[in-house]
Protein backbone atom coordinates (compact mmCIF):
# COMPACT_ATOMS: atom_id res chain seq x y z
CA UNK A 1 0.00 0.00 0.00
CA UNK A 2 1.37 3.41 -0.84
CA UNK A 3 2.44 5.74 1.97
CA UNK A 4 -0.22 8.32 1.25
CA UNK A 5 -3.03 5.79 1.45
CA UNK A 6 -1.61 4.41 4.67
CA UNK A 7 -1.42 7.88 6.18
CA UNK A 8 -5.02 8.51 5.19
CA UNK A 9 -6.19 5.28 6.71
CA UNK A 10 -4.53 6.03 10.04
CA UNK A 11 -5.83 9.59 10.03
CA UNK A 12 -9.37 8.50 9.15
CA UNK A 13 -10.72 7.69 12.65
CA UNK A 14 -9.66 11.02 14.13
CA UNK A 15 -10.93 12.97 11.12
CA UNK A 16 -14.27 11.23 11.25
CA UNK A 17 -14.74 12.06 14.92
CA UNK A 18 -14.14 15.77 14.45
CA UNK A 19 -17.02 18.12 14.94
CA UNK A 20 -17.49 21.72 13.90
CA UNK A 21 -15.37 22.85 16.82
CA UNK A 22 -11.88 21.39 16.85
CA UNK A 23 -11.06 19.26 19.83
CA UNK A 24 -14.55 18.07 20.67
CA UNK A 25 -15.33 14.39 20.87
CA UNK A 26 -17.68 12.39 18.69
CA UNK A 27 -20.49 12.94 21.15
CA UNK A 28 -20.17 16.73 20.73
CA UNK A 29 -20.54 17.27 24.42
CA UNK A 30 -19.15 20.78 24.13
CA UNK A 31 -20.81 21.84 20.87
CA UNK A 32 -23.66 24.29 20.87
CA UNK A 33 -26.02 21.64 19.52
CA UNK A 34 -25.07 19.41 22.41
CA UNK A 35 -25.78 22.18 24.89
CA UNK A 36 -29.15 22.85 23.30
CA UNK A 37 -30.14 19.19 23.39
CA UNK A 38 -29.01 18.82 26.97
CA UNK A 39 -30.97 21.94 27.86
CA UNK A 40 -34.14 20.51 26.37
CA UNK A 41 -33.75 17.16 28.06
CA UNK A 42 -33.46 18.80 31.46
CA UNK A 43 -36.72 20.73 31.10
CA UNK A 44 -39.89 19.28 32.43
CA UNK A 45 -42.69 21.09 30.69
CA UNK A 46 -43.60 21.86 27.08
CA UNK A 47 -43.96 25.51 27.99
CA UNK A 48 -40.37 25.73 29.19
CA UNK A 49 -39.18 23.92 26.07
CA UNK A 50 -40.99 26.50 23.94
CA UNK A 51 -39.31 29.34 25.81
CA UNK A 52 -35.88 27.78 25.44
CA UNK A 53 -36.31 27.09 21.73
CA UNK A 54 -37.63 30.58 21.07
CA UNK A 55 -34.59 32.04 22.82
CA UNK A 56 -32.38 29.77 20.77
CA UNK A 57 -34.12 30.71 17.53
CA UNK A 58 -33.77 34.43 18.27
CA UNK A 59 -30.06 33.97 18.89
CA UNK A 60 -29.69 31.92 15.69
CA UNK A 61 -31.62 34.56 13.75
CA UNK A 62 -29.29 37.31 14.96
CA UNK A 63 -26.22 35.33 14.07
CA UNK A 64 -27.28 34.24 10.59
CA UNK A 65 -28.16 37.80 9.60
CA UNK A 66 -24.87 39.19 10.83
CA UNK A 67 -22.29 39.80 8.07
CA UNK A 68 -19.48 38.59 10.33
CA UNK A 69 -20.63 34.99 10.52
CA UNK A 70 -18.22 32.66 8.78
CA UNK A 71 -19.43 29.72 6.71
CA UNK A 72 -18.16 27.36 9.37
CA UNK A 73 -20.29 29.04 12.01
CA UNK A 74 -23.19 29.16 9.58
CA UNK A 75 -23.01 25.39 9.20
CA UNK A 76 -23.29 24.93 12.93
CA UNK A 77 -26.20 27.38 13.07
CA UNK A 78 -27.98 25.49 10.30
CA UNK A 79 -27.71 22.21 12.17
CA UNK A 80 -29.36 23.80 15.18
CA UNK A 81 -32.05 25.33 12.98
CA UNK A 82 -32.77 21.88 11.47
CA UNK A 83 -33.07 20.48 14.97
CA UNK A 84 -35.54 23.17 16.03
CA UNK A 85 -37.65 22.66 12.92
CA UNK A 86 -37.64 18.92 13.61
CA UNK A 87 -39.10 19.55 17.02
CA UNK A 88 -41.89 21.48 15.32
CA UNK A 89 -40.83 25.10 15.70
CA UNK A 90 -40.70 27.35 12.69
CA UNK A 91 -37.36 28.72 11.53
CA UNK A 92 -38.26 30.14 8.12
CA UNK A 93 -35.69 32.91 8.43
CA UNK A 94 -32.94 30.35 8.02
CA UNK A 95 -34.10 29.00 4.63
CA UNK A 96 -32.34 31.64 2.55
CA UNK A 97 -29.17 31.17 4.57
CA UNK A 98 -29.28 27.45 3.91
CA UNK A 99 -29.17 28.18 0.19
CA UNK A 100 -26.34 30.64 0.74
CA UNK A 101 -24.44 28.03 2.69
CA UNK A 102 -24.81 25.54 -0.15
CA UNK A 103 -23.61 28.21 -2.56
CA UNK A 104 -20.66 29.63 -0.72
CA UNK A 105 -19.57 26.91 1.62
CA UNK A 106 -17.03 24.24 0.80
CA UNK A 107 -17.25 20.49 1.26
CA UNK A 108 -18.99 19.66 4.55
CA UNK A 109 -20.49 23.16 4.82
CA UNK A 110 -21.97 22.79 1.35
CA UNK A 111 -23.26 19.38 2.34
CA UNK A 112 -25.06 20.67 5.42
CA UNK A 113 -26.42 23.52 3.30
CA UNK A 114 -27.87 21.09 0.77
CA UNK A 115 -29.24 18.88 3.55
CA UNK A 116 -30.92 21.88 5.17
CA UNK A 117 -32.45 22.87 1.84
CA UNK A 118 -33.82 19.38 1.23
CA UNK A 119 -35.33 19.29 4.73
CA UNK A 120 -36.68 22.83 4.90
CA UNK A 121 -38.11 23.44 1.45
CA UNK A 122 -40.65 21.67 -0.69
CA UNK A 123 -41.15 21.56 -4.46
CA UNK A 124 -43.34 24.61 -4.72
CA UNK A 125 -41.30 26.94 -2.54
CA UNK A 126 -40.24 30.11 -4.31
CA UNK A 127 -36.73 30.03 -2.83
CA UNK A 128 -36.03 26.81 -4.69
CA UNK A 129 -35.24 28.73 -7.87
CA UNK A 130 -32.22 30.21 -6.16
CA UNK A 131 -30.85 26.73 -5.72
CA UNK A 132 -30.77 26.01 -9.42
CA UNK A 133 -27.70 28.12 -10.13
CA UNK A 134 -25.76 26.55 -7.30
CA UNK A 135 -26.64 23.08 -8.51
CA UNK A 136 -25.68 23.94 -12.09
CA UNK A 137 -22.31 25.19 -10.92
CA UNK A 138 -21.65 22.16 -8.75
CA UNK A 139 -22.60 19.74 -11.50
CA UNK A 140 -19.77 21.10 -13.58
CA UNK A 141 -17.24 21.09 -10.77
CA UNK A 142 -14.07 19.06 -11.10
CA UNK A 143 -14.49 17.93 -7.51
CA UNK A 144 -16.55 14.76 -7.81
CA UNK A 145 -17.85 14.96 -4.25
CA UNK A 146 -19.53 18.25 -5.15
CA UNK A 147 -21.06 16.67 -8.23
CA UNK A 148 -22.41 13.87 -6.03
CA UNK A 149 -23.93 16.36 -3.59
CA UNK A 150 -25.59 18.28 -6.41
CA UNK A 151 -27.04 15.11 -7.94
CA UNK A 152 -28.31 13.94 -4.53
CA UNK A 153 -30.17 17.17 -3.89
CA UNK A 154 -31.59 17.18 -7.43
CA UNK A 155 -33.02 13.69 -6.88
CA UNK A 156 -34.77 14.89 -3.75
CA UNK A 157 -36.16 18.29 -4.60
CA UNK A 158 -36.13 20.30 -7.81
CA UNK A 159 -38.50 22.80 -9.43
CA UNK A 160 -40.30 21.23 -12.38
CA UNK A 161 -39.93 24.24 -14.65
CA UNK A 162 -36.17 24.32 -14.45
CA UNK A 163 -35.68 20.76 -15.64
CA UNK A 164 -34.77 21.73 -19.23
CA UNK A 165 -31.94 23.87 -17.89
CA UNK A 166 -30.33 21.03 -16.03
CA UNK A 167 -31.24 18.02 -18.15
CA UNK A 168 -28.26 18.07 -20.55
CA UNK A 169 -25.79 18.25 -17.66
CA UNK A 170 -27.40 15.30 -15.90
CA UNK A 171 -27.61 13.34 -19.13
CA UNK A 172 -23.90 13.63 -19.78
CA UNK A 173 -23.20 12.28 -16.30
CA UNK A 174 -24.75 8.99 -17.44
CA UNK A 175 -21.48 8.26 -19.23
CA UNK A 176 -19.20 9.18 -16.38
CA UNK A 177 -16.38 6.74 -15.56
CA UNK A 178 -17.26 6.64 -11.85
CA UNK A 179 -20.24 4.38 -11.10
CA UNK A 180 -21.49 6.44 -8.17
CA UNK A 181 -21.99 9.43 -10.48
CA UNK A 182 -23.75 7.31 -13.09
CA UNK A 183 -26.01 5.86 -10.42
CA UNK A 184 -26.92 9.24 -9.01
CA UNK A 185 -27.56 10.59 -12.50
CA UNK A 186 -30.02 7.75 -13.15
CA UNK A 187 -31.79 8.54 -9.87
CA UNK A 188 -32.00 12.22 -10.77
CA UNK A 189 -33.57 11.27 -14.11
CA UNK A 190 -36.02 9.00 -12.24
CA UNK A 191 -37.07 11.98 -10.16
CA UNK A 192 -37.52 14.07 -13.32
CA UNK A 193 -39.58 11.29 -14.85
CA UNK A 194 -41.87 11.27 -11.81
CA UNK A 195 -42.50 14.99 -11.78
CA UNK A 196 -42.44 15.75 -15.52
CA UNK A 197 -42.55 12.58 -17.65
CA UNK A 198 -42.73 14.32 -21.01
CA UNK A 199 -39.42 16.08 -20.41
CA UNK A 200 -37.45 12.83 -20.35
CA UNK A 201 -39.20 10.90 -23.10
CA UNK A 202 -36.41 11.35 -25.60
CA UNK A 203 -33.72 9.59 -23.58
CA UNK A 204 -35.26 6.14 -23.27
CA UNK A 205 -32.34 4.55 -25.06
CA UNK A 206 -30.02 6.02 -22.43
CA UNK A 207 -32.01 4.15 -19.79
CA UNK A 208 -31.47 0.98 -21.75
CA UNK A 209 -27.75 1.60 -21.57
CA UNK A 210 -28.03 2.04 -17.80
CA UNK A 211 -29.89 -1.26 -17.60
CA UNK A 212 -26.90 -3.01 -19.17
CA UNK A 213 -24.36 -1.16 -17.07
CA UNK A 214 -21.61 -3.34 -15.70
CA UNK A 215 -22.08 -1.95 -12.20
CA UNK A 216 -25.05 -3.62 -10.47
CA UNK A 217 -25.80 -0.44 -8.51
CA UNK A 218 -26.42 1.56 -11.68
CA UNK A 219 -28.49 -1.25 -13.12
CA UNK A 220 -30.65 -1.42 -9.99
CA UNK A 221 -31.21 2.34 -10.13
CA UNK A 222 -32.49 2.09 -13.70
CA UNK A 223 -35.05 -0.51 -12.60
CA UNK A 224 -36.99 2.15 -10.69
CA UNK A 225 -37.60 4.03 -13.92
CA UNK A 226 -38.46 0.85 -15.77
CA UNK A 227 -40.97 -0.20 -13.13
CA UNK A 228 -42.76 3.14 -13.54
CA UNK A 229 -42.71 3.02 -17.33
CA UNK A 230 -43.85 -0.60 -17.46
CA UNK A 231 -46.69 0.15 -15.07
CA UNK A 232 -47.97 2.72 -17.51
CA UNK A 233 -47.35 0.77 -20.68
CA UNK A 234 -46.51 -2.93 -20.31
CA UNK A 235 -46.83 -3.63 -24.03
CA UNK A 236 -43.96 -1.36 -24.93
CA UNK A 237 -41.43 -3.30 -22.91
CA UNK A 238 -42.29 -6.93 -23.53
CA UNK A 239 -39.16 -7.25 -25.61
CA UNK A 240 -37.08 -6.59 -22.51
CA UNK A 241 -38.52 -9.58 -20.67
CA UNK A 242 -35.66 -11.82 -21.70
CA UNK A 243 -33.10 -9.31 -20.37
CA UNK A 244 -34.89 -9.06 -17.02
CA UNK A 245 -35.07 -12.82 -16.78
CA UNK A 246 -31.35 -13.09 -17.50
CA UNK A 247 -30.51 -10.52 -14.83
CA UNK A 248 -32.72 -12.36 -12.34
CA UNK A 249 -31.00 -15.64 -13.17
CA UNK A 250 -27.61 -14.07 -12.55
CA UNK A 251 -28.66 -12.59 -9.25
CA UNK A 252 -30.33 -15.72 -7.92
CA UNK A 253 -27.37 -17.77 -9.10
CA UNK A 254 -25.05 -15.67 -6.97
CA UNK A 255 -23.11 -14.11 -9.84
CA UNK A 256 -23.09 -10.62 -8.31
CA UNK A 257 -20.12 -9.42 -6.26
CA UNK A 258 -20.27 -10.53 -2.61
CA UNK A 259 -20.73 -6.91 -1.54
CA UNK A 260 -24.34 -6.93 -2.65
CA UNK A 261 -25.26 -9.75 -0.32
CA UNK A 262 -27.52 -8.98 2.58
CA UNK A 263 -27.28 -11.73 5.19
CA UNK A 264 -26.15 -14.18 2.50
CA UNK A 265 -29.08 -13.37 0.25
CA UNK A 266 -27.93 -11.87 -3.05
CA UNK A 267 -29.28 -8.36 -3.68
CA UNK A 268 -32.76 -8.92 -2.19
CA UNK A 269 -34.23 -5.53 -3.08
CA UNK A 270 -33.07 -5.96 -6.65
CA UNK A 271 -34.79 -9.36 -6.76
CA UNK A 272 -38.03 -7.86 -5.53
CA UNK A 273 -37.94 -5.06 -8.12
CA UNK A 274 -37.37 -7.64 -10.84
CA UNK A 275 -40.22 -9.81 -9.56
CA UNK A 276 -42.57 -6.83 -9.67
CA UNK A 277 -41.49 -5.96 -13.19
CA UNK A 278 -41.87 -9.56 -14.33
CA UNK A 279 -45.38 -9.84 -12.89
CA UNK A 280 -46.43 -6.69 -14.75
CA UNK A 281 -44.99 -8.02 -18.00
CA UNK A 282 -46.41 -11.53 -17.68
CA UNK A 283 -49.96 -10.57 -16.71
CA UNK A 284 -52.54 -12.01 -19.11
CA UNK A 285 -49.81 -12.91 -21.56
CA UNK A 286 -48.99 -16.55 -21.92
CA UNK A 287 -45.99 -16.33 -24.20
CA UNK A 288 -44.22 -13.75 -22.04
CA UNK A 289 -45.05 -15.70 -18.90
CA UNK A 290 -43.48 -18.82 -20.30
CA UNK A 291 -40.10 -17.12 -20.46
CA UNK A 292 -40.14 -16.54 -16.73
CA UNK A 293 -41.33 -19.85 -15.32
CA UNK A 294 -37.85 -21.27 -14.99
CA UNK A 295 -36.38 -18.36 -13.07
CA UNK A 296 -39.41 -18.15 -10.78
CA UNK A 297 -39.02 -21.81 -9.98
CA UNK A 298 -35.36 -21.22 -9.23
CA UNK A 299 -36.16 -18.32 -6.86
CA UNK A 300 -38.70 -20.42 -5.01
CA UNK A 301 -36.17 -23.15 -4.58
CA UNK A 302 -33.28 -20.97 -3.50
CA UNK A 303 -35.20 -19.05 -0.90
CA UNK A 304 -35.22 -21.80 1.69
CA UNK A 305 -33.29 -20.07 4.46
CA UNK A 306 -34.92 -18.74 7.58
CA UNK A 307 -34.54 -15.03 7.42
CA UNK A 308 -37.12 -12.31 7.15
CA UNK A 309 -35.71 -11.12 3.88
CA UNK A 310 -36.13 -14.53 2.21
CA UNK A 311 -39.74 -14.55 3.31
CA UNK A 312 -40.16 -11.11 1.78
CA UNK A 313 -38.77 -12.38 -1.52
CA UNK A 314 -40.96 -15.48 -1.33
CA UNK A 315 -44.02 -13.32 -0.80
CA UNK A 316 -43.27 -11.27 -3.90
CA UNK A 317 -42.52 -14.45 -5.84
CA UNK A 318 -45.85 -15.95 -4.84
CA UNK A 319 -47.68 -12.79 -5.82
CA UNK A 320 -45.92 -12.84 -9.17
CA UNK A 321 -46.80 -16.47 -9.83
CA UNK A 322 -50.45 -15.79 -9.17
CA UNK A 323 -50.51 -12.68 -11.35
CA UNK A 324 -49.01 -14.05 -14.52
CA UNK A 325 -50.41 -16.73 -16.74
CA UNK A 326 -50.93 -19.79 -14.52
CA UNK A 327 -48.69 -22.83 -14.47
CA UNK A 328 -49.82 -25.67 -12.25
CA UNK A 329 -46.47 -26.79 -10.77
CA UNK A 330 -45.54 -23.27 -9.80
CA UNK A 331 -48.99 -22.66 -8.36
CA UNK A 332 -48.68 -25.78 -6.23
CA UNK A 333 -45.33 -24.71 -4.83
CA UNK A 334 -46.60 -21.21 -4.20
CA UNK A 335 -49.67 -22.56 -2.40
CA UNK A 336 -47.40 -24.58 -0.13
CA UNK A 337 -45.43 -21.43 0.62
CA UNK A 338 -48.53 -19.54 1.62
CA UNK A 339 -49.50 -22.45 3.81
CA UNK A 340 -46.17 -22.23 5.61
CA UNK A 341 -46.68 -18.52 6.21
CA UNK A 342 -50.14 -18.86 7.62
CA UNK A 343 -49.20 -21.71 9.91
CA UNK A 344 -46.06 -20.00 11.16
CA UNK A 345 -45.97 -19.09 14.85
CA UNK A 346 -44.20 -15.83 13.97
CA UNK A 347 -46.84 -13.17 13.97
CA UNK A 348 -45.35 -11.10 11.14
CA UNK A 349 -45.36 -14.11 8.85
CA UNK A 350 -48.93 -14.99 9.75
CA UNK A 351 -49.95 -11.51 8.72
CA UNK A 352 -48.14 -11.90 5.44
CA UNK A 353 -49.76 -15.30 4.89
CA UNK A 354 -53.21 -13.84 5.39
CA UNK A 355 -52.44 -11.04 2.98
CA UNK A 356 -51.22 -13.52 0.40
CA UNK A 357 -54.37 -15.62 0.86
CA UNK A 358 -56.53 -12.56 0.34
CA UNK A 359 -54.69 -11.88 -2.88
CA UNK A 360 -54.97 -15.38 -4.30
CA UNK A 361 -58.35 -16.41 -2.99
CA UNK A 362 -60.13 -15.15 -6.04
CA UNK A 363 -58.18 -17.49 -8.25
CA UNK A 364 -57.97 -20.43 -5.90
CA UNK A 365 -60.76 -20.60 -3.29
CA UNK A 366 -59.80 -24.14 -2.31
CA UNK A 367 -56.64 -22.82 -0.69
CA UNK A 368 -58.61 -20.79 1.80
CA UNK A 369 -60.72 -23.82 2.63
CA UNK A 370 -57.60 -25.83 3.31
CA UNK A 371 -56.56 -23.41 6.00
CA UNK A 372 -59.92 -22.54 7.40
CA UNK A 373 -59.14 -23.77 10.90
CA UNK A 374 -56.18 -21.40 11.13
CA UNK A 375 -58.27 -18.58 9.73
CA UNK A 376 -60.93 -19.14 12.36
CA UNK A 377 -58.26 -19.11 15.04
CA UNK A 378 -56.92 -15.83 13.70
CA UNK A 379 -60.35 -14.29 14.11
CA UNK A 380 -59.92 -14.43 17.84
CA UNK A 381 -56.31 -13.32 17.82
CA UNK A 382 -55.49 -10.63 20.42
CA UNK A 383 -53.73 -8.47 17.83
CA UNK A 384 -56.25 -6.26 16.06
CA UNK A 385 -54.28 -6.16 12.85
CA UNK A 386 -54.48 -9.91 12.37
CA UNK A 387 -58.21 -9.76 13.09
CA UNK A 388 -58.67 -7.03 10.55
CA UNK A 389 -56.74 -8.89 7.88
CA UNK A 390 -58.73 -12.05 8.55
CA UNK A 391 -61.97 -10.15 8.12
CA UNK A 392 -60.65 -8.79 4.84
CA UNK A 393 -59.99 -12.35 3.72
CA UNK A 394 -63.40 -13.58 4.83
CA UNK A 395 -65.03 -10.77 2.92
CA UNK A 396 -63.53 -12.21 -0.24
CA UNK A 397 -64.76 -15.74 0.35
CA UNK A 398 -68.26 -14.86 1.45
CA UNK A 399 -70.99 -16.90 -0.12
CA UNK A 400 -74.66 -17.44 0.64
CA UNK A 401 -73.95 -20.03 3.34
CA UNK A 402 -71.48 -18.22 5.54
CA UNK A 403 -72.51 -14.62 5.03
CA UNK A 404 -74.47 -14.32 8.30
CA UNK A 405 -71.60 -15.61 10.40
CA UNK A 406 -69.09 -13.38 8.67
CA UNK A 407 -71.17 -10.24 9.01
CA UNK A 408 -71.70 -11.02 12.70
CA UNK A 409 -67.94 -11.23 13.20
CA UNK A 410 -67.46 -7.94 11.37
CA UNK A 411 -70.02 -6.20 13.56
CA UNK A 412 -68.29 -7.59 16.63
CA UNK A 413 -65.01 -6.13 15.42
CA UNK A 414 -66.61 -2.77 14.75
CA UNK A 415 -67.72 -2.57 18.34
CA UNK A 416 -64.16 -2.81 19.69
CA UNK A 417 -62.41 -0.94 16.91
CA UNK A 418 -61.39 2.67 17.59
CA UNK A 419 -59.78 3.72 14.32
CA UNK A 420 -62.11 5.80 12.14
CA UNK A 421 -60.59 4.84 8.88
CA UNK A 422 -61.00 1.09 9.36
CA UNK A 423 -64.52 1.59 10.68
CA UNK A 424 -65.59 3.41 7.54
CA UNK A 425 -64.02 0.72 5.39
CA UNK A 426 -65.62 -2.13 7.27
CA UNK A 427 -69.05 -0.54 7.40
CA UNK A 428 -68.86 -0.16 3.64
CA UNK A 429 -68.13 -3.85 3.29
CA UNK A 430 -71.00 -4.85 5.57
CA UNK A 431 -73.34 -2.70 3.52
CA UNK A 432 -72.10 -4.31 0.32
CA UNK A 433 -72.72 -7.79 1.69
CA UNK A 434 -76.15 -6.80 2.93
CA UNK A 435 -77.06 -5.70 -0.56
CA UNK A 436 -75.68 -8.81 -2.20
CA UNK A 437 -77.32 -11.31 0.12
CA UNK A 438 -80.64 -9.94 1.35
CA UNK B 1 -42.91 3.88 -2.11
CA UNK B 2 -42.08 5.02 1.37
CA UNK B 3 -43.91 8.14 2.42
CA UNK B 4 -41.84 9.00 5.46
CA UNK B 5 -39.50 7.64 8.09
CA UNK B 6 -39.43 8.65 11.75
CA UNK B 7 -37.03 7.87 14.54
CA UNK B 8 -38.15 8.54 18.07
CA UNK B 9 -37.25 7.56 21.59
CA UNK B 10 -39.38 5.64 24.05
CA UNK B 11 -40.23 8.92 25.76
CA UNK B 12 -41.70 10.26 22.54
CA UNK B 13 -38.83 12.58 21.57
CA UNK B 14 -38.34 12.86 17.82
CA UNK B 15 -34.77 12.14 16.70
CA UNK B 16 -35.03 12.15 12.92
CA UNK B 17 -37.75 12.68 10.34
CA UNK B 18 -37.50 12.28 6.59
CA UNK B 19 -40.49 12.96 4.37
CA UNK B 20 -40.61 11.71 0.80
CA UNK B 21 -43.75 13.57 -0.19
CA UNK B 22 -44.56 17.27 0.07
CA UNK B 23 -46.55 17.78 3.28
CA UNK B 24 -47.44 20.99 5.11
CA UNK B 25 -45.58 21.60 8.37
CA UNK B 26 -48.76 21.67 10.44
CA UNK B 27 -49.87 18.32 9.02
CA UNK B 28 -46.46 16.83 9.66
CA UNK B 29 -46.61 17.77 13.32
CA UNK B 30 -50.06 16.30 13.73
CA UNK B 31 -49.18 13.06 11.99
CA UNK B 32 -45.97 12.63 13.96
CA UNK B 33 -47.77 13.18 17.27
CA UNK B 34 -50.56 10.76 16.42
CA UNK B 35 -48.27 8.09 15.12
CA UNK B 36 -45.91 8.28 18.08
CA UNK B 37 -48.82 7.73 20.43
CA UNK B 38 -50.07 4.72 18.50
CA UNK B 39 -46.68 3.04 18.13
CA UNK B 40 -45.60 3.66 21.72
CA UNK B 41 -48.79 1.99 22.91
CA UNK B 42 -48.01 -1.27 21.07
CA UNK B 43 -47.05 -4.25 23.19
CA UNK B 44 -43.88 -6.24 22.50
CA UNK B 45 -45.50 -9.41 21.11
CA UNK B 46 -47.65 -7.62 18.59
CA UNK B 47 -47.27 -7.50 14.84
CA UNK B 48 -44.69 -5.07 13.48
CA UNK B 49 -47.20 -3.74 11.02
CA UNK B 50 -50.28 -1.68 11.56
CA UNK B 51 -52.76 0.26 9.47
CA UNK B 52 -53.18 3.97 9.94
CA UNK B 53 -55.34 6.20 7.77
CA UNK B 54 -54.74 4.99 4.24
CA UNK B 55 -51.13 3.95 4.88
CA UNK B 56 -49.37 1.02 6.40
CA UNK B 57 -46.94 1.59 9.22
CA UNK B 58 -43.94 -0.66 9.73
CA UNK B 59 -42.04 -0.17 12.96
CA UNK B 60 -39.25 -1.81 14.92
CA UNK B 61 -37.63 -0.99 18.19
CA UNK B 62 -33.86 -1.10 18.58
CA UNK B 63 -32.89 -0.58 22.23
CA UNK B 64 -34.43 2.77 23.17
CA UNK B 65 -35.16 3.96 19.62
CA UNK B 66 -38.25 3.29 17.53
CA UNK B 67 -37.79 3.24 13.75
CA UNK B 68 -41.08 3.87 12.02
CA UNK B 69 -41.85 3.89 8.28
CA UNK B 70 -45.06 4.65 6.44
CA UNK B 71 -45.57 2.77 3.20
CA UNK B 72 -48.29 2.64 0.59
CA UNK B 73 -50.94 -0.03 0.10
CA UNK B 74 -49.11 -2.04 -2.53
CA UNK B 75 -45.72 -2.11 -0.79
CA UNK B 76 -44.28 -5.19 0.87
CA UNK B 77 -44.21 -4.81 4.68
CA UNK B 78 -41.58 -7.40 5.36
CA UNK B 79 -39.13 -5.81 2.97
CA UNK B 80 -39.63 -2.45 4.70
CA UNK B 81 -38.72 -4.11 7.98
CA UNK B 82 -35.49 -5.16 6.33
CA UNK B 83 -34.92 -1.64 4.98
CA UNK B 84 -35.04 -0.44 8.59
CA UNK B 85 -32.60 -3.16 9.57
CA UNK B 86 -30.28 -2.21 6.72
CA UNK B 87 -30.30 1.41 7.93
CA UNK B 88 -29.43 0.30 11.44
CA UNK B 89 -26.59 -1.86 10.10
CA UNK B 90 -25.18 1.09 8.14
CA UNK B 91 -25.40 3.37 11.18
CA UNK B 92 -23.72 0.69 13.26
CA UNK B 93 -20.85 0.33 10.81
CA UNK B 94 -20.36 4.08 10.47
CA UNK B 95 -20.49 5.03 14.16
CA UNK B 96 -19.04 1.75 15.42
CA UNK B 97 -21.58 0.07 17.74
CA UNK B 98 -24.10 2.84 17.40
CA UNK B 99 -26.25 3.94 20.34
CA UNK B 100 -29.06 6.48 20.58
CA UNK B 101 -26.67 9.23 21.71
CA UNK B 102 -24.67 8.91 18.51
CA UNK B 103 -27.77 9.54 16.47
CA UNK B 104 -28.94 12.40 18.67
CA UNK B 105 -25.73 14.37 18.62
CA UNK B 106 -24.77 13.58 15.04
CA UNK B 107 -28.19 13.54 13.47
CA UNK B 108 -27.03 15.35 10.34
CA UNK B 109 -24.65 12.44 9.66
CA UNK B 110 -27.55 10.01 10.10
CA UNK B 111 -29.41 12.03 7.45
CA UNK B 112 -26.44 11.79 5.09
CA UNK B 113 -26.38 8.00 5.42
CA UNK B 114 -30.15 7.77 4.96
CA UNK B 115 -29.98 9.86 1.79
CA UNK B 116 -27.28 7.65 0.31
CA UNK B 117 -29.30 4.46 0.43
CA UNK B 118 -32.92 5.60 0.38
CA UNK B 119 -33.70 7.91 -2.50
CA UNK B 120 -37.16 9.21 -3.26
CA UNK B 121 -38.72 6.67 -0.92
CA UNK B 122 -37.15 3.72 -2.73
CA UNK B 123 -34.22 1.74 -1.42
CA UNK B 124 -31.14 1.57 -3.60
CA UNK B 125 -29.78 -1.94 -3.43
CA UNK B 126 -26.14 -1.00 -3.34
CA UNK B 127 -23.31 -2.65 -1.53
CA UNK B 128 -22.96 -1.55 2.08
CA UNK B 129 -19.36 -0.68 1.27
CA UNK B 130 -20.24 1.84 -1.43
CA UNK B 131 -22.71 3.70 0.79
CA UNK B 132 -20.21 4.06 3.62
CA UNK B 133 -17.38 4.88 1.24
CA UNK B 134 -19.38 7.78 -0.22
CA UNK B 135 -20.03 9.21 3.26
CA UNK B 136 -16.46 8.77 4.44
CA UNK B 137 -14.98 10.38 1.35
CA UNK B 138 -17.12 13.46 1.87
CA UNK B 139 -16.17 13.49 5.54
CA UNK B 140 -12.53 13.61 4.53
CA UNK B 141 -13.12 17.01 2.95
CA UNK B 142 -13.87 18.48 6.35
CA UNK B 143 -10.53 20.24 6.74
CA UNK B 144 -9.58 23.12 4.46
CA UNK B 145 -5.86 22.52 4.58
CA UNK B 146 -3.79 20.91 1.90
CA UNK B 147 -3.22 17.30 2.97
CA UNK B 148 -6.70 15.82 2.36
CA UNK B 149 -6.81 17.53 -1.00
CA UNK B 150 -3.69 15.80 -2.19
CA UNK B 151 -5.07 12.53 -0.92
CA UNK B 152 -8.14 13.14 -3.05
CA UNK B 153 -5.98 13.78 -6.06
CA UNK B 154 -4.16 10.55 -5.29
CA UNK B 155 -7.50 8.75 -5.36
CA UNK B 156 -8.38 10.44 -8.61
CA UNK B 157 -11.34 12.30 -7.27
CA UNK B 158 -10.31 15.91 -7.88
Amino acid sequence: MSDVVEKTLTALPSLLSLDSQPGSTKLSSTSKLGTLIRGITELTSKHEEEKLIQRELTSIKEQVSSPNTSMRQMKELMVRAIYCEMLGYEAAFSYIHAIKLAQQGTALEKRVGYLAVSLFLNESHELLLLLVNTVLKDLQSTNLIEVCMALTVVSQIFPKDMIPAILPLVEEKLNHPKEIIRRKAVLALYKFYLIAPNQVQHIHNKFRKALCDKDPGVMTASLHIYLQMIQENPEGYKDLTASFVTIMKQVVGGKLPMDFNYHSVPAPWLQIQLLRILSLLGKNDQSTSEIMYEVLDESLRRAEMNHNITYAILYECVKCIYTIHPKSELLEKAAKCIGNFVLSPKINLKYLGLKALTYVVQQDPKLALQHQMTIIECLDHPDLIIKRETLELLFRITNAQNVTVIVEKMLEFLRINKDDYTTIDLVGKVAELAEKYP
Amino acid sequence: MMRFMLLFSRQGKLRLQKWYTATANGDKKKMVRELMQIVLARKPKMCSFLEWRDLKIVYKRYASLYFCCAIEEQDNELITLEVIHRFVELLDKYFGSVCELDIIFNFEKAYFILDEFLMGGEIQDTSKKSVLKAIEQADLLQEEDESPRSVLEEMGLA
